[in-house]
């Protein structure tokens, strides 16, 4: 039990580092199927294990690099910082089956979302990457 | 200016709504963010993954998270068992980012939720 749980936070960290996520979304199915947890604890042990900077090795590998955008990061924190405060009262009084219906729903939008690529050659949007790196 | 001023408030606004998201489901929310900043503000694709980490960094989350806690909804053994191995698994991965083709990465996975959610959804409502 402790193992999988182990092995499981490593294959998740993966994707963390690889797809530059929080890895909520692989974690809350994962505990909900492979540990038997209830779709709420799920959600808040997910939320638990989001806390400290899980993502900081991985983000060290992006700054090397300098694909990162400091200022973009920040406002986006601000903004789920907030945003996450209303989701978490929405999310606790409802039914763990209509959360977990939510949940399968929000998972095959950010399929979705994830699949649609935007065209890295086309010129307007090397403009406009252009413009948003000095932003 | 101006134009900087509407593009920091539009990306404040897309990270709110990932933010209710990332409450609503107990997730990170970058799963929402690395697209949201690639499809409306042309980031590329590894900038985007980049930028949604540093986003990650602060517990932004924590607010959400205790609205969780104060409902009994945490289970603290489990979730303090997978924090060292998703830290030492996110090295890995911001490595492998490095060599692989993100793209085919992200399409894949974006498969393996597709499915995810279906099921999700299905188990749900046929309950």
């Amino acid at each position: 039990m402790t193992l999988t749980v182990l092995l499981l936070g490593l294959a998740v960290g993966v994707l963390v580092g690889l797809l530059g996520i929080g890895g909520g979304v692989v974690l809350v199915p994962a505990m909900v199927y492979l540990l038997h947890m209830d779709q709420h604890m799920a959600q808040g042990t997910s939320l638990l294990i989001l806390l400290p900077p899980v993502g900081l090795g991985a983000l060290r590998e992006y700054w090397k690099q300098d694909q990162v955008d400091v200022r973009a990061g920040i406002l986006c924190a601000l903004g789920m910082f907030v945003g996450g405060y209303a989701g978490g009262l929405i999310a606790v009084p409802l039914t763990s089956r209509h959360l977990k219906g939510l949940f399968g729903c929000f998972l095959i939008l950010a399929a979705f979302l994830l699949w649609r690529k935007p065209q890295p050659k086309s010129p307007v949007a090397d403009s406009v990457g252009e413009e948003s790196s000095r932003g | 200016m101006a134009e900087g001023l509407a593009r920091d408030a539009s990306i404040f606004v897309a990270a709110c709504v990932c933010g209710v998201a990332s409450g609503l489901f107990g997730i990170g929310g970058g799963v929402l963010l690395v697209p949201f900043l690639a499809l409306f503000f042309a980031f590329g694709q590894h900038r985007a993954q980049g930028t949604s980490l540093v986003a990650l960094i602060p517990p932004t989350g924590l607010l959400a998270f205790l609205a969780y806690a104060r409902a009994g909804y945490v289970h603290w053994k489990i979730g303090l068992l997978l924090i060292p191995g998703v830290i030492v698994g996110g090295i890995l991965g911001g490595l492998l980012a490095k060599r692989l083709q993100p793209q085919r990465m992200r399409q894949v996975f974006a498969g393996v939720m597709f499915v995810l959610g279906i099921w999700q959804a299905a188990a749900a409502w046929w309950r």
